[in-house]
């Protein structure tokens, strides 16, 4: 169900991204910032969705203010000339890694245990057979 | 929570960040980014090298078809006095063309920029820029040695011939599509006695030496690289 909304979202957006004009050079760098954030959102969602504990409030919040603070803090960094940016998307990226990690060993972990299952019920089918 | 809302809620920030991808996908595509930028630096700095190192083999290849075919030439017309008598008439017509090494006597003129004028040392009213040579002056030194009757000229190894132009670029002088810079070595091969009018007082030489650094000798064998460009006509038939 979340994958289909995942992809169905992809695609519309994909045709309405291309669709629509394209923002002026100066900006470019705040929206790939936006972009990292929202990737970051996305995982985030994703992971708590897995674990259960998601909550709409934190997510939508999240999905903001991450990426207004990435955005004021990429501002701050031009005026200062420091690449403050660049904290952002260590700090975003890493945590990305980290949600994917985490969705990864839940599908590890579910495939294996379904393996031991049907391992389980198999013996348990040829006790009963035996046994008759 | 309700599933259905959070594939909804995940759907839509999905929407927003594809679009918000491919927004900035299309507006990197027209400006040329600085990794992009680097790559494809990179990318013609590697095909410069292998064009040079293909067009070196090449030359090396044309060197050794002239060399056969000057022999292939000489042996089949040893015998026969009109072939022979063409045989000559091609060889000096390539030597004309400047198409053929060629040596000789002649003269050898060193034209640089003055040294011991700098910005600092100038005067108010004069110019820097008359103490560096210009492509004007080696037009005119070129003309005045053909005027003296030279039969082969080059600057810096590269031959004078008929469809040469010297121009300024910027900081260098073009000669045959090549960049030179000073210290210019002009060669010439003609009468060593009718060069010597060359440096007469109020010739062009002499007007030079007042602001540039020239030096003139005469030598028994200059050796005159041939022209490597092409010749080629378009309109003529």
């Amino acid at each position: 169900m979340i994958l289909i909304a995942i992809i169905i979202g992809c695609i519309i957006g994909a045709i309405i991204g291309i669709n629509i004009p394209t923002i002026p050079y100066t900006y470019s760098g705040y929206l790939a910032i936006a972009i990292v954030a929202a990737l970051d959102s996305v995982f985030g969602g994703i992971t708590s969705t897995l674990k259960k504990n998601f909550d709409m409030k934190i997510f939508i919040s999240g999905f903001f203010v991450n990426a207004i603070l990435a955005m004021a803090l990429t501002y701050l960094g031009e005026k200062l000339n420091v690449d403050i940016y660049l904290a952002a998307v260590i700090v975003f990226v890493g945590r990305m890694f980290n949600n994917l990690g985490t969705i990864r060993r839940y599908y590890v972990e579910k495939i294996t245990t379904r393996k031991i299952i049907a391992k389980a019920e198999a013996t348990i089918k040829e006790a009963n057979e035996e046994n008759k | 929570m309700n599933k259905n809302r959070i594939a909804i809620t995940l759907g839509i920030v999905c929407l927003v960040l594809t679009i918000a991808i491919s927004v900035q996908i299309k507006t990197m595509k027209g400006t040329s980014s600085t990794v992009s930028k680097r790559f494809s630096e990179d990318n013609l700095r590697d095909e410069v090298l292998k064009w040079k190192e293909k067009y070196e083999t090449e030359t090396l290849n044309l060197d050794n078809a002239e060399k056969r075919l000057a022999t292939v030439r000489e042996e089949s017309t040893k015998n026969d006095t009109t072939a022979s008598a063409k045989e000559e008439q091609i060889t000096l017509n390539n030597n004309l063309l400047g198409i053929t090494d060629v040596e000789g006597k002649g003269i050898e003129i060193i034209v640089k920029d003055n040294s011991s004028i700098t910005s600092e040392t100038i005067g108010v009213l004069d110019d820097i820029s008359n103490y560096i040579v210009h492509d004007n002056d080696l037009r005119n030194i070129v003309n005045e040695l053909k005027n003296a009757g030279a039969e082969a000229i080059s600057i810096n190894g590269q031959r004078i011939v008929s469809t040469t132009a010297i121009t300024c670029i910027g900081n260098v002088i073009k000669i045959n599509d090549e960049k030179v810079t000073s210290p210019f070595v002009i060669k010439a091969i003609g009468f060593p006695e009718r060069f010597e009018t060359l440096s007469r007082s109020g010739g062009i030489l002499d007007n030079l030496d007042d602001y540039l650094e020239i030096s003139t000798r005469k030598l028994d064998n200059v050796k005159i690289p041939k022209y490597t460009g092409v010749i080629a006509s378009k309109y003529m038939k």
